[in-house]
């Protein structure tokens, strides 16, 4: 069901999110299953950094990226571990990212 | 119900300036395509996109609601106030006006001041207010306790619940939002929930972040942006129901039902009607007591009564039964508009004017209505010049007609001072929403981005003034920007940001002349401020004003009544004569002689080359002459060459054919050139025998293509129903296609030529008084240095500025006469007749104290208190002028005449006696106090040689910003001579297509529209002799653009072409900066080498010519 190479920080995640919110994912090898959500938010910003990162190219046409990005902070646990990860859901590449996080919320 | 729909009860548009992304039109077709019945406008301190908004509403079947947020008891802390549909909206302007006249912060005081007002309205309190700083530290009862103490000012209080679902638990957050609504539950307080809208989409992130950028002066970095996410946009219902749940459940209530169910219920509280509660297409006029009546029938009667005394004092004969036929007429269209106090409120004003002695003029198509001639309120007698009350007021319009009002410039104030005292809270300015153009798009984003400044300002400044979206274009094609490398990604990302800040308003300010005027409800009706100037200004536009039915007049300041108010007056002085200008015959042949000399610098309309060239060619005769040319002279008629037919036909070289009889009086006025407006209705009229109202219905259909088409279908049946045959409706719809949108009103073109007429006839007949007029009040395009020369022309003598004779302004002297030789007309070839031009030997002019540079106002008043003086000692002693104002005095001749200065003294050895006299008082004379023990130093010449002349010009330069004594061009005279430049007052006498090399100092430099849109470049120069206008085609601009920018004294060779009776045109071929070219010719001169290289065989070209140089 999922791909393997997920773990580096630019590689998507696997996340499943059937009705638009996620309930299992995989990280670092684990598949992780979501038991709560303890909140949600969004983000997005910071798009005029994008020009010093050096993302931007001239030969490429300037399409401003305000790189907009739904969050969930959840607690998920492999079998018989449960802990706090934050799963971001990059909106425009429809891509997930992963992290796990110390901080319960 | 419930789940069905949603309505946004707090949005802000761009008219939160600096915060909103979107236009309220944008906004309101947004919500209707998410299927919302009612949107609500609450934008941030001002109400200036409220009409807008309902319009926009109206048409898109949404049902408006109105607020505004604003800031509560503290600058940082704001609620949102929203009309109720009950009387709410007045009460809400007035509010605002009270709010904005205390300096733009609600206050309890302000509250309990205004509770009649603020008892009917909504109070929002959400995230931003003082409520939600206390919940946010847990002090739920403060909380509490500031909700109650503003209980009872409002209809009605709530706290507005919303979340922009931004990360942690602080406001615009979800938890925030939620403990927001558990202490609304808790409190038994209304909650309604908002999504706070700044943006129309969620992409518009950026642009909110530039602007939030400008609006705080800071560049965008992570420590300054306020903006966390993108939520801020107007959301559908569904997206909005999902935010209502997501708070309702985090604060332990099942479904958001009770939510939206308040929130619906406050929008239908607040729900407006545009026409019954915003007034939109009623009419505000003041009342009839205002100008005398206690009854509409009053004012008709006295409107009837004051039209028929001036009738019968202006008509006569045969004219005064046409006249009182149109005069009945007209009144009946007024009485069918119930306009009266329209017309007696206006004439009201100008009679105002008048009883101050400020000149006053209507421009526009009110000259057109016998009824504003009856009253004064036009100058143009409207029956014989055939103008039309059709084109200005009709009864098939229901629109207040729009009067524009021409008045001296510099006593414009006094008019706005005396129609506030008269109408008080009757009477407010209009406001102007400045929206991001070009160049402040890219400053603003430039900043933003932290783009070098220089890069922006390069760009900025090459920028011509257009739309922002064009920049990309508009970038191409400056060649000025050719090293600047544009496709940077920054630069790319800025050029991108600013054409999103198109059209977004980014100020308001005070529209620079119209002002309006309503019954004493005109603050039930708008909101106010006080503007900069300190006038009230309603927060509404000039078309926001016409649509809730304001009367709106534009009055205007013209620099050319204050001159001919300061030239009747010096008239008066001088002359002792009281001359009524408005009483002057206009045909008056000298006058006509004057503008067909071409010399017409300094008139109203007709000074710039293009005119000059053009009366040059039409050489008007009449009045009605005149009317034309105004008309003519503008970009629509040059562009679809209707001047070259028209001016053949006039000159006789093609012979007007007639269309047909019945048409042959409307074309004839114009050579069978269509020009008039005027024209257009009639032949409609004619042609399908309707009356001129409806045709002029049709005539303003035609300015779209749609309407074109419209009226193309309905006028070939209906004037081949009228019995013309379909040779003839061919042959006038295509003259009605073709011209009907460069038309021009000619009621408007003849109260332009009014002055036109005034001004030349001045310069006629008082040529000295008019040109110190001029110099004064500075009307026109040119220099005072070429108008000085102009003045030396007529035979003027130019006297400097003296410390015990000059004024504050250039005044007339009467002088013994030197005869000196004037300018005379040569011949005209085509008649035979001489042109009559005044002569003006025995009058001088003063130069004033104010032309000093650096003076000031205290300065030149206490001057003027302090004479006379007996010496320069004396002066300093007493006149109160600086040090430097002195010397400048002396350096350009002030005290010449007082110290004899000639062979014994001059200009230095005063200048030296200055400094004496400062070193032996020390400070003490800064502060005026030199005591009389202190003897002056004796002053004594110190042998030094006196100033050249060339010195003494260059003072006069720098001090005057003008040359007195000899013109710039004297020292290049043997220069000039050696090559055989030609005098401009000799160009005339020069055989067309003759090449020949003219000289002069920079007057004016223009690219007017041409006809084949090509630019073109027209240089003004003058020599001393007169002024020649060259023009610069496209195949030499590429050589000499940078240099005809950049420098001011020129030598030019041309190819000079005739081109009417007095007409010449010069094509300019090659330019020289005239020193350069000295310099070459006396590098010449002195190697005496005939084949010197970069010569351009400049001196050895040959000019067949008669002048004398």
């Amino acid at each position: 069901m999922f791909d393997k190479s997920n773990s580096g920080q630019n590689n998507p995640a696997r996340v499943i999110a059937p009705a638009g919110e996620p309930t299992e994912f995989i990280y670092q090898g684990h598949h992780f299953h979501i038991h709560a959500i303890t909140s949600r938010w969004s983000e997005s910003g910071g798009w005029w950094n994008r020009i010093s990162d050096g993302n931007l190219h001239t030969d490429q046409s300037v399409k401003i990226d305000d790189q907009p990005r739904a969050v969930w902070r959840v607690e998920a646990a492999p079998v018989g571990m449960l802990s706090t990860f934050e799963i971001e859901l990059d909106e425009v590449t429809g891509n997930w990212r992963i992290r796990p996080t110390s901080r319960a919320s | 119900m419930v789940h069905s729909t949603f309505v946004h009860l707090r949005t802000c548009s761009g008219y939160s300036f600096k915060y909103g992304t979107a236009t309220a039109d944008q906004l309101v077709q947004r919500a209707a395509e998410l299927g919302m019945h009612s949107l609500a406008l609450t934008d941030r301190d001002n109400m200036a996109g409220a009409i807008r908004f309902v319009q926009a509403c109206e048409a898109g079947s949404i049902k408006p609601i109105l607020g505004v947020n604003l800031s509560f008891i503290q600058p940082k802390f704001r609620i949102t106030l929203l009309a109720t549909s009950d009387g709410g909206l007045p009460a809400l302007y007035q509010l605002l006006t009270a709010v904005n006249f205390a300096g733009g912060l609600l206050t309890h005081e302000l509250l309990q001041e205004n509770l009649q007002y603020s008892k009917k309205l909504l109070v929002m309190h959400g995230p931003d207010s003082q409520i939600a700083t206390a919940i946010g530290a847990r002090q739920l009862t403060q909380g509490l306790s500031i909700f109650n103490s503003s209980k009872d000012y409002f209809f009605q209080q709530g706290i507005e619940i919303l979340s922009h679902r931004i990360r942690g638990d602080g406001p615009f957050s979800t938890p925030f939002a939620a403990r927001m609504l558990k202490f609304a539950r808790d409190n038994n307080l209304p909650a309604v929930i908002t999504n706070s809208v700044r943006m129309l989409n969620r992409s518009d992130g950026p642009l909110a972040d530039v602007l939030d950028s400008a609006r705080n002066l800071v560049p965008l970095h992570k420590r300054h942006v306020e903006r966390q996410n993108s939520e801020a946009y107007l959301k559908d219902i569904k997206q909005m129901h999902q935010v209502a749940t997501e708070i309702s459940q985090a604060a332990g209530e099942l479904t958001a039902n009770q939510l939206i169910k308040t929130t619906l219920h406050w929008a239908e509280m607040a729900t407006l009607d545009p026409r019954k509660d915003v007034g939109i297409g009623k009419i505000h006029l003041p009342e009839p007591s205002v100008v005398g009546g206690k009854t509409q029938g009053d004012l008709s009667k006295q409107l009837k009564e004051r039209c028929e005394a001036a009738l019968s004092s202006k008509y006569f004969g045969g004219q005064s039964v046409v006249a009182a036929n149109r005069l009945i007429d007209e009144l009946a269209t007024v009485r069918t508009l119930g306009y009266e106090s329209y017309f007696l409120t206006v004439a009201d004003i100008t009679d105002l004017a008048r009883s101050k002695s400020i000149r006053v003029a209507a421009r526009g198509s009110g000259a057109g209505s016998l009824i504003c001639y009856l009253l004064g309120i036009s100058g143009v007698e409207p029956i014989t010049h055939g103008l039309l009350m059709e084109r200005f007021c009709s009864p098939l319009r229901n629109e207040l007609p729009d009067i524009d009002i021409d008045v001296e410039s510099a006593r414009r104030l006094e008019i706005y001072d005396a129609i506030f005292e008269r109408y008080g809270k009757r009477a407010a300015t209009v406001s102007m929403v400045e929206t991001y153009r070009s160049r402040h798009a890219i400053r603003d984003v430039g900043a933003a981005l932290g783009v070098s400044p220089i890069e922006i300002d390069l760009i900025a400044k090459s920028l011509p003034h257009i739309r922002a979206r064009n920049i990309s274009k508009a970038l191409e094609n400056l060649p000025e920007l050719k090293n600047l490398k544009l496709d940077t990604p920054i630069l790319k990302m800025a050029i991108d940001l600013a054409q999103r800040l198109d059209g977004l308003p980014r100020h308001l300010s005070m529209h620079p002349c119209a002002i309006v005027l309503s019954d004493i409800g005109l603050r039930d009706h708008a909101p106010l401020e006080l503007n900069a100037s300190g006038y009230p200004m309603v927060q509404f536009d000039k078309d926001d004003v016409e649509a809730v039915g304001f009367l709106k007049l534009d009055v205007l300041g013209v620099r050319m009544q204050s001159a001919i108010s300061y030239t009747i007056a010096e008239i008066e002085r001088v002359e002792g004569e009281k001359l009524d200008i408005d009483q002057i015959s206009l045909a008056d042949q000298p006058t006509f002689d004057l503008i067909a000399s071409t010399r017409t610098l300094g008139v109203f309309q007709i000074e710039s080359p293009g005119q000059r060239e053009l009366i040059g060619k039409f050489a008007p005769s009449t009045f009605t002459d005149l009317i034309i040319d105004i008309s003519l002279f503008r970009p629509g008629p040059v562009k679809s060459d209707m001047i070259r037919p028209f001016l053949s036909a006039r000159h006789g070289l093609s012979n007007v054919k007639s269309i047909h009889p019945d048409l042959d009086a409307i074309m004839q006025e114009t050579e069978g050139v269509v020009v008039f407006h005027e024209q257009v209705i009639r032949l409609i009229s004619v042609m399908t025998d309707i009356s001129l109202a409806q045709a002029d219905e049709k005539r303003r259909a035609l300015g779209t293509l749609d309407g074109q088409q419209e009226v193309c279908d309905w006028f070939y049946p209906a004037s081949l129903a009228n019995g013309f045959c379909l040779k003839v409706v061919q042959e006038i719809w295509e003259i009605l296609r073709a011209f009907a949108s460069f038309g021009f009103c000619k009621a408007h073109a003849a109260a332009f030529a009014l002055p036109t007429y005034q001004s030349a006839w001045l310069k006629t007949h008082h040529t000295a008084a008019f040109i110190a007029g001029v110099l004064t009040h500075d009307p026109g395009m040119y220099p005072k240095r070429l108008i000085l020369d102009d003045a030396r022309q007529w035979g003027i003598e130019i006297k400097g500025v003296d410390v015990n004779k000059s004024q504050r302004t250039v005044v007339v002297e009467k002088v013994i006469s030197k005869n000196q030789i004037t300018y005379t007309a040569p011949d005209l070839k085509s008649t035979g007749r001489s042109l009559q031009l005044p002569n003006a030997n025995g009058y001088a002019l003063r130069i004033s104290l104010a032309d000093v540079g650096g003076i000031s106002d205290n300065e030149i008043n206490s001057i003027i208190n302090g004479r006379p003086y007996i010496d320069l000692s004396d002066f300093v002693r007493r006149s109160g002028a600086s040090v430097t104002t002195t010397e400048s005095l002396i350096m350009i001749g002030g005290f010449d005449q007082l110290h004899q200065i000639g062979d014994k003294l001059n200009r230095r050895d005063l200048l030296l006696h200055l400094q004496d006299l400062y070193k032996l008082t020390g400070t003490k004379i800064s502060q005026n106090q030199l005591t009389l023990e202190l003897l002056p130093p004796p002053l004594t010449s110190a042998g030094l040689p006196n100033l050249t002349a060339q010195e003494q010009i260059q003072n006069e330069i720098s001090v005057l910003g003008m040359e007195l004594s000899a013109h710039l061009l004297n020292s290049y005279g043997e220069f000039l001579n050696a090559i055989g430049a030609v005098k401009s007052s000799d160009v005339i006498r020069q055989r067309s297509g003759a090449s020949l090399l003219i000289a002069g100092v920079k007057s004016a430099l223009q690219t007017p529209p041409v006809r084949s849109g090509r630019r073109v470049m027209f240089l003004t120069i003058d020599d001393g002799y007169g002024c020649n206008d060259v023009t610069f085609f496209e195949d030499v601009q590429q050589s000499y653009a940078q240099l005809l920018r950049t420098s001011n004294l020129f030598l030019i060779r041309g190819q000079l072409r005739r081109t009417g009776p007095r007409g010449v045109s010069i094509r300019a071929t090659q330019a020289w900066e005239l020193s350069s070219a000295y310099n070459l010719w006396l590098a010449n001169k002195t190697l005496a080498n005939k084949k010197a290289g970069d010569w351009r065989n400049l001196p050895t070209v040959q000019i067949e010519s008669g002048n004398s140089a």
